[in-house]
């Protein structure tokens, strides 16, 4: 299946977009938690502050289903 | 308690928005933590608003890196410290309010005694360890938390108000991978910073939390905002445990 990470901030260089700016395409064999997608296209999740799909907030154990987009919050922590 | 003739004229075009509650406002007392980019800009229109009583605590003398965004201050006032800066100035400009300088850098020891008194706290922090002190501090005390934090292009904030809502420590528990230096441009605290001002006059005036379990987060690059909803963690550390004992004033 094909899910879609989006990410903002330092964390964009990290995913490497491929689609636009901000947004990477990931082939996923079977179902996948997001922290084992991470790990595949080697994103450090360590980076990753919060994790939000179709509006709600969720964590690492998510499994994507398809076509789905992941938002990827890097950090935001100024003042 | 009520308003004085010089209060009414100072305040008379706002007086005319709908709901508005101007003796709710000369009434409230809010700690303001930290008054860089963000809470300059929200200590700013809460005092101009005629919020009654501001608490500002920043422990940070101006340096010339603050300056292209932190609007408040002038070239010559580096080295100055903020917190009594703040203070002049803005009694400059709203005399008929009170405003109390603390220049104490916050602590997990004196953050209570910051915040205890005040109907609401307003985040304007550079850096999340702080913010959870503040977080804590907000729950054990009942006092309903204005988050808000900037980064780059990115900026979000909301109103914590546990039990009623989640916490910041539900949604970020542990210390952030920050930059050593936080990437920001001036406009970005400028929107942020007056959200937190709006949601705040919202709240003290009406109750209301308009981002209850909800962060809402700008992004500067497309100039678009989304809101994604959250819920209590119940292992939370924080909130997850017991109920606040504090008294809601």
């Amino acid at each position: 299946m094909i899910v879609y990470f989006r990410a903002g901030g330092q964390l964009r260089a990290r995913l490497k977009p491929d689609v636009d700016h901000y947004t990477r395409k990931v082939e996923v064999d079977g179902e996948k938690t997001i922290a084992e997608i991470l790990k595949d296209i080697s994103v450090d999740s360590a980076y990753v502050a919060l994790i939000h799909v179709d509006g709600k907030m969720t964590d690492l154990s998510f499994k994507p289903s398809n076509g789905q987009t992941i938002t990827l919050q890097p950090p935001v922590s100024g003042g | 308690m009520s308003l004085s003739k010089s209060e009414i004229e100072r305040y008379q075009r706002q007086l005319l928005v709908d709901g508005w509650d101007q003796e709710r406002l000369k009434s409230a007392r809010v700690l303001i933590v930290g008054v860089g980019g963000l809470g300059g800009i929200s200590a700013t229109y809460l005092a101009a608003a005629g919020v009654g009583h501001l608490r500002i605590c920043d422990s940070d003398s101006v340096e010339q890196s603050n300056l292209n965004r932190q609007i408040l201050f002038t070239a010559e006032d580096i080295g100055k410290p903020k917190a009594a800066l703040v203070a002049r100035r803005l009694s400059a400009q709203n005399p008929e309010i009170e405003i109390e300088a603390v220049s104490d850098k916050l602590t997990e020891a004196n953050v209570s005694g910051l915040a205890s008194g005040c109907d609401l706290i307003i985040d304007g922090l550079d850096n999340h360890s702080d913010r959870l002190k503040l977080n804590k501090a907000s729950f054990d005390l009942n006092i309903p938390f204005v988050y808000g934090a900037i980064n780059e292009w990115l900026g979000q904030l909301s109103l914590f108000n546990p039990p009623q809502t989640a916490c910041l420590a539900c949604l970020m528990s542990e210390e952030l991978q920050s930059p050593v230096v936080t990437p920001v441009f001036g406009a970005l605290p400028g929107v942020i910073g007056s959200l937190q001002a709006t949601l705040a006059l919202r709240y003290l005036m009406t109750g209301k939390n308009p981002v209850s379990n909800a962060l809402l987060i700008f992004r500067g690059d497309t100039l678009t905002f989304e809101t994604v909803t959250f819920e209590r963690r119940p292992g939370c550390g924080v909130c997850g445990k017991t109920v606040p004992l504090g008294p809601r004033r």
